[in-house]
């Protein structure tokens, strides 16, 4: 009985949460007189996959999916070893100004953008990053607060003794870094992985203000390409929204179990 | 944050001799975190101090800049209707946003963690929407929410209720921020399913075995073990809270009559529809100042509340001590 | 300021040496996609082009931005494709003096100072041909006698109808000359709550700019024409009973309020046919076809009595002070505003007239209305009219919100003016 109602739980709020994407799927396949029907229509009555190939090619995707790619894939190596070294720093050193640096870090969390883009773009324009991916990958490699901040919570669930022993057996504190706490960081440092592709592929504003030609631009660049000042076109917007968001649920798929299953081996250590 | 190692742990480990340690203790710590320290100094203090700056002037995007002191701030607190309006739709969206946020985030953590097949397309389908994109979600969201035409009211009305235009009314369009939200937790949930694995299974078996029910063994286990995770999530929630912007700017432009004008809004309307980068600027300093110190307030109550297995046993709690001894039986 | 500015990028700069140094390999992976940096070339001269235009219409100005490369070797359009995003990225191009060199603009009383004035070259320049233009386009972007910007495309506002609810119903098509108390019997007549279908949208958040027709027609406006008074203006009870009308016909049940920004919208109801009438520019009349509506156009109804007017908005060229281009800048806009272009534009309005008696857009009944109106827009929008307007219209678009969601007219705007004067001082 209570599987039962845990599974039932489980279908339910997948509906819940499937169902808009389902929405956003047959939109992108439907024909222009079908969109607006009301009571709405769930399954289109003439499938036009075409609308893919032309949402898709209207604009140069291939580029733009290219761009993104770039930028994923070397900002989150740098978020990675980044947020790495520096979380260890915070969780395990005590050092004069620690609780007030680390105070700083969370405050960068609250920063709001809307003052400080400007500035930033000043600053990107005057070293002649503007249209160029840096600005995109480059602060990255520095450590994001966010990160910092979960990936040093899960430091200080590491127990002391296993630091403590290597350090018996003569190892430095970088090495029981590499040795000891970045393996068991891995389901951690995986999450943080998988956190930093979502937040990249999806960043909009980052890449808006930054980037100027269409060379550069990214996924979601193009995509906002079809909502205008004066008009949006839905099947499109559904049609790219549907494409560009496999990938990153592919990398969710495979990288899930570890993030959920590997963390369990930290139990061994007691 | 404020939690001080007692001076024990560096003796224990001072196998190299004190002088040793002390100078590789007096270095390293700063090497780790340099590369935040450079970024930081680099990427953010210039464009923050920048900020701090034109506050105090008249500073149009186009056209000329005036020094005027602390005349923003003043306009601010004393002549804009705007600006505590808005203050409060963010503080009421807050209060209702962040408790539902753990709540729920929490609970489908848990309803995740139990041992189903398919498991891992459950946490895929739970995790779809974080990976839709801003422009998407709020068309879909229109989609749902719409008085005449839309889904929500449809299935409604299936079941014989008359539902409200949500976005349209203003006694309803907050609430449907919140649940709008709620559903592109995502991450939260990630963040609590990874820190539930991470308790030791052996806890709750010797605690089955001294007699605990379950709800006890969630109360004296998981939510001990789980603090830091719930201290990381509930202060990313209270910043995202306040931050809230994407929705209410695609979604209802701050409308109804206000009842969505969120303050980050407020904000980015003064920056990039009034063009008064100065007054914005002093609307973001007093938002940073606030959430500051509420972070502040949460991290010195941490200290009471949450528990890191790290440091286990220098926090001879009842409830540690009971997870100390399960832990070594 | 502008010191203090230099000095904090110039420190940051220094230590950004620093770091380009630490961040080499990063940098030759990013180099495949390094740019041809705009200015920089000495071949290639660049010229950035920015545009809010989105699908088609994008794809359309890419194609002329292509055409001007081939007739002029060696330059080359950079458009740049801002969509939704357009105000924040001319804010961060303008604050950074980094702004591209053409730009579509239509809020001339915000940008006009960063704006270059045009007046000589549009003078000076018979290539244009000035006089070809519709008379008024070019006050639209005129700000003390100073031009900001070519007129490039335009609208008027409109009523579209859905022909097939109107046949239907047995209802017969509006027409030139009718008066709002038909369009509310209309609209009455064509509502049926059962099957969830109204005869009229009406929109939750309405831009004041685009009421003012209404205004106007009532024999009122929003604001003095000499800029300095709103008392007596924008709380007349010619202003307040023209707006009434919309909060009383969502009361009566009449018309639906459709939803605001980013909602599902007027346009998608009327494509759905739920509703039968929805008054805008010419912007969904192509979308409005697509969706298989068999749709038409009439002029805007009349108060008794009283003279129709218009309402125009213009879409213009405009070249940023700080250009370093503003001759092949100049040379695009010409481009842009030629017959040849223009012709390209299908889905703009153009704004010779000499393209529309070839193209006989003036005998077309889909868009004949749009120039009987443009014929009626004879006054001058409120923005124009003073400076502060920005302040006074986030206080005025408040009281329609509220009028539309049940408030009264009079008190509301009574209560507007009371808040809104301190901006004129």
């Amino acid at each position: 009985m209570k599987r039962f109602i845990v599974y039932a739980l489980l279908i339910f709020c997948s509906l819940l949460f499937a169902a808009p994407l389902f929405w956003a799927v047959t939109t992108a396949l439907k024909s222009q007189s079908e969109l607006y029907l009301f009571p709405p229509k769930w399954i289109p009555s003439d499938w036009k996959f075409i609308n893919f190939v032309n949402a898709w090619t209207i604009q140069p995707f291939n580029l733009f999916l290219k761009n993104t790619l770039i930028v994923t894939l070397l900002s989150t190596i740098g978020q990675l070893i980044s947020c790495t070294l520096v979380s260890y720093g915070f969780a395990r050193f005590e050092f004069k100004g620690r609780n007030l640096l680390f105070l700083v870090v969370l405050a960068t969390m609250m920063v709001p953008w809307e003052v400080t883009m400007i500035p930033q773009y000043m600053e990107f324009n005057y070293l002649g990053w503007i249209n160029t991916l840096k600005p995109l990958i480059v602060p990255s490699w520095f450590g994001s607060a966010y990160f910092i901040f979960l990936l040093r919570q899960f430091i200080l669930t590491i127990p002391r003794e296993l630091d403590e022993a290597a350090t018996i057996d003569g190892a430095s504190k970088f090495g029981i870094l590499v040795r000891i706490i970045a393996p068991l960081m891995g389901p951690a440092l995986i999450l943080v992985g998988v956190f930093q592709i979502m937040s990249c592929w999806n960043d909009y504003l980052g890449p808006l203000i930054f980037l100027n030609d269409q060379t550069k631009y990214t996924l979601t660049l193009g995509l906002s390409q079809f909502k205008g000042m004066f008009g949006v076109d839905m099947q499109s917007i559904m049609a790219i929204t549907c494409l560009i968001s496999i990938p990153p649920l592919a990398v969710f798929f495979f990288a899930q179990r570890y993030i959920v299953g590997g963390i369990a081996g930290t139990g061994i250590k007691g | 944050m404020a939690h001080t190692y007692p001076q024990t742990v560096g003796k224990q480990s001072a196998s190299l001799g004190p002088r040793r340690k002390r100078r590789w203790g007096g270095a390293a710590p700063y090497l780790f975190i340099f590369p935040w320290i450079f970024g930081f100094l680099v990427f953010t203090l210039g464009p923050l101090l920048f900020s701090l700056i034109i506050s105090l002037f008249d500073w149009p995007i186009v056209g000329k800049v005036h020094f005027i002191g602390l005349g923003n701030y003043v306009e601010m607190f004393t002549d804009d209707p705007l600006f505590w309006k808005s203050f409060g739709v963010t503080l009421k969206f807050a209060a209702l946003f962040v408790p539902l946020n753990i709540a729920v985030g929490l609970g489908l953590a848990i309803l995740l963690n139990q041992n189903t097949r398919g498991n891992a397309i459950f946490r895929t389908a739970f995790y779809l929407p974080s990976v839709i994109s801003g422009v998407a979600l709020a068309m879909i969201w229109s989609w749902v929410y719409s008085g005449d035409y839309g889904i929500l009211n449809y299935f409604l009305s299936i079941i014989g209720v008359q539902g409200p235009d949500w976005l349209n009314d203003k006694n309803w369009s907050l609430v449907a921020m919140v649940v709008a939200s709620l559903w592109g937790q995502g991450s939260m949930m990630l963040v609590f399913l990874a820190g539930l694995k991470g308790i030791p299974k052996d806890l709750y078996e010797s605690a089955s075995i001294d007699g605990a029910g379950k709800i006890r063994q969630f109360i004296s286990i998981t939510i001990p073990m789980l603090s830091p995770t719930i201290l990381f999530n509930l202060i990313t929630s209270i910043i995202a809270a306040f931050q809230q912007l994407t929705l209410a700017l695609l979604l209802t432009g701050g409308g109804p009559m206000k009842s969505t004008y969120f303050y980050a809004m407020y904000m980015y309307e003064n920056a990039f529809k009034f063009f008064k980068m100065g007054y914005s600027a002093a609307n973001a300093w007093f938002m940073f100042l606030i959430v500051l110190t509420l972070t502040f307030l949460v991290f010195k109550s941490s200290e009471a509340w949450v528990f890191y297995e790290g440091e286990m046993k220098r926090k001879p709690e009842k409830t540690t001590k009971s997870v100390r001894k399960g832990r070594s039986a | 300021m502008k010191k203090k500015i230099s000095l904090v990028v110039l420190t940051t700069a220094m230590s950004m040496m620093l770091l380009t140094a630490c961040t080499g390999n990063n940098e030759s992976a990013n180099g495949t996609t390094q740019p041809v940096n705009g200015n920089g070339s000495t071949k290639v001269k660049t010229l950035r082009f920015a545009t809010w235009d989105t699908g088609d219409a994008l794809k359309i100005e890419q194609d002329i931005a292509k055409k001007f490369e081939t007739n002029h070797p060696g330059t080359k359009i950079q458009v740049e494709a801002y969509a939704d995003g357009f105000d924040q990225k001319l804010a961060a191009g303008f604050g950074a003096t980094n702004p591209p060199d053409v730009m579509y603009m239509w809020d001339f009383p915000t940008y006009h100072q960063s704006l270059e004035p045009l007046n000589s070259y549009a003078d000076g320049d018979k290539d244009l041909n000035k006089d070809d233009f519709y008379s008024g386009l070019f006050n639209y972007a005129t700000i003390e006698n100073s031009l900001y910007g070519i007129p490039a495309g335009f609208t008027t506002r409109v009523v579209y109808y859905n022909k097939k609810m109107f046949d239907d119903s047995k209802i017969p098509y509006p027409k030139d000359g009718w008066t709002w108390d038909d369009f509310q019997d209309i609209s009455k007549q064509l509502t049926d709550k059962a099957k969830k279908q109204y005869g009229f949208g009406v929109r939750a958040e309405n831009d004041t700019y685009d009421l003012q027709g209404f205004v106007w027609s009532n024999g009122s406006s929003l604001i003095s024409d000499d800029g300095k008074t709103i008392n007596g203006y924008m709380n007349s009870s010619e202003t307040a009973s023209a707006i009434q009308m919309f909060g009383d016909m969502v009361k009566n049940g009449s018309a639906v309020l459709a939803g605001g920004k980013g909602q599902q919208s007027g346009e998608d109801i009327f494509k759905g046919g739920k509703i039968a009438m929805w008054e805008s520019g010419i912007w969904p009349l192509e979308s409005f076809k697509q969706a298989g509506i068999d749709v038409g156009v009439v002029e805007m109804p009349a108060f008794p009595g009283k003279p129709v007017k218009g309402v125009v908005a213009e879409s213009a060229l405009s070249i940023a002070k700080d250009s370093k281009n503003k001759d092949l800048a100049w040379e695009f806009i010409k481009y842009y505003v030629s017959n040849e272009a223009i012709k390209m534009r299908v889905a703009d309005l153009p704004v010779r007239v000499s393209v529309v008696k070839e193209l006989k857009k003036d005998q077309d009944p889909l868009y004949k209305p749009f120039y009987t109106m443009l014929q009626r827009s004879d006054n001058t929008p409120a923005f124009l009219l003073n400076t502060k307007w920005n302040e006074i219209n986030r206080q005025l678009s408040a009281a329609v919100e509220s009028v539309v969601h049940g408030g009264n007219a009079q008190d509301t705007l009574n209560q507007t003016v009371k808040e809104s004067e301190r901006y004129l001082k």
